[in-house]
């Protein structure tokens, strides 16, 4: 019987891998794993690319930080592992979804935070980066994962809970069209 | 950014465990780092299991809580880590109590 599976971003059901001063809740961001569950779908959950690279205690980023070689191939091995699984539950019939997290310049599915300016001493007070629009590292990776395995990438969209204007009927919404 | 409300505690959860401890793991502030589902090809475990595991010594190297709630499919290969066990809450009682 197919079933349903949603591909969360590690965070989503673990703050804790968030950058410090990231989390927004103790554990978990109940809004999308409570909308999952009544929607009955499986969850599985990725990997934090950024937490296993950097460390809990890492500090901010932006994509033009995290964009180097031996970043991508740590998402790449990364990617090989959540395809792997992707694929398993594609041939099996199940109808799979990706959410992301789109102030993340790793996970980020539709926005990734940018600031060119970024680098040396940590001493930015305010964070002036601006969100435009593109993938996260992660999720290029793992589109060409999925591409040279001839799968697509699933029906996804990134949350927005860091966004400055951010709306949560608006990703209800988003997310209702995604699930649907 | 503001106050972070991170509970620096976390649970790694079996699979067949999520859904019903998802609510009691949540209202603990636990975050859930979950473990592979039975069914996926060996290689793919392993390397879910690689992630697991890295993710678990980065945590512990910086003093946060992690306990296991397995349902003993990867008792062996989670050994190494001597995670202490998570004790499931038994059910409500409440419910036996008659109406008065």
């Amino acid at each position: 019987m197919s079933r349903k599976v949603a591909f969360i971003a590690h965070c989503l059901l673990n703050q804790n891998a968030k950058v410090e001063g990231g989390a927004k809740r103790p554990g978990m961001w109940e809004p999308v794993i409570d909308l999952l569950r009544e929607r009955d779908y499986v969850i599985r959950q990725m990997p934090c690319p950024e937490l296993a690279f950097g460390g809990a205690r890492r500090f901010w980023g932006v994509r033009e930080q995290f964009d180097t070689q031996l970043y991508r191939e740590h998402c790449r091995r990364l990617a090989k592992l959540v395809a792997a699984v992707m694929q398993q539950h594609t041939t099996a019939g199940d109808d799979v979804v990706l959410i992301g997290v789109d102030s993340s310049p790793t996970m980020g599915v539709d926005f990734t935070p940018s600031a060119p300016h970024w680098a040396g001493q940590p001493n930015i007070v305010e964070d002036d980066s601006t969100l435009v629009r593109g993938d996260g590292i992660f999720i290029e990776e793992l589109k060409a994962e999925l591409d040279a395995r001839g799968l697509p990438l699933p029906r996804s969209t990134g949350i927005r809970h860091w966004f400055a204007d951010y709306d949560p009927d608006e990703e209800l919404r988003r997310l209702e069209a995604v699930l649907a | 950014m503001s106050v972070d409300p991170r509970g620096r505690r976390i649970a790694v959860v079996a699979d067949s465990l999520l859904e019903q401890l998802l609510d009691e793991l949540g209202a603990a502030g636990f975050g859930i780092i979950q473990l592979p589902p039975a069914g996926l090809d060996a290689p793919t475990t392993a390397a879910w299991l690689e992630q697991v595991a890295e993710h678990v010594t980065e945590f512990r190297r910086n003093d946060y809580e992690v306990v296991l709630a397995s349902d003993g499919l990867y008792d062996g290969e989670l050994a190494a880590l001597e995670l202490p066990q998570y004790a499931i809450q038994p059910p409500s009682t409440s419910r036996l109590i008659p109406d008065t």
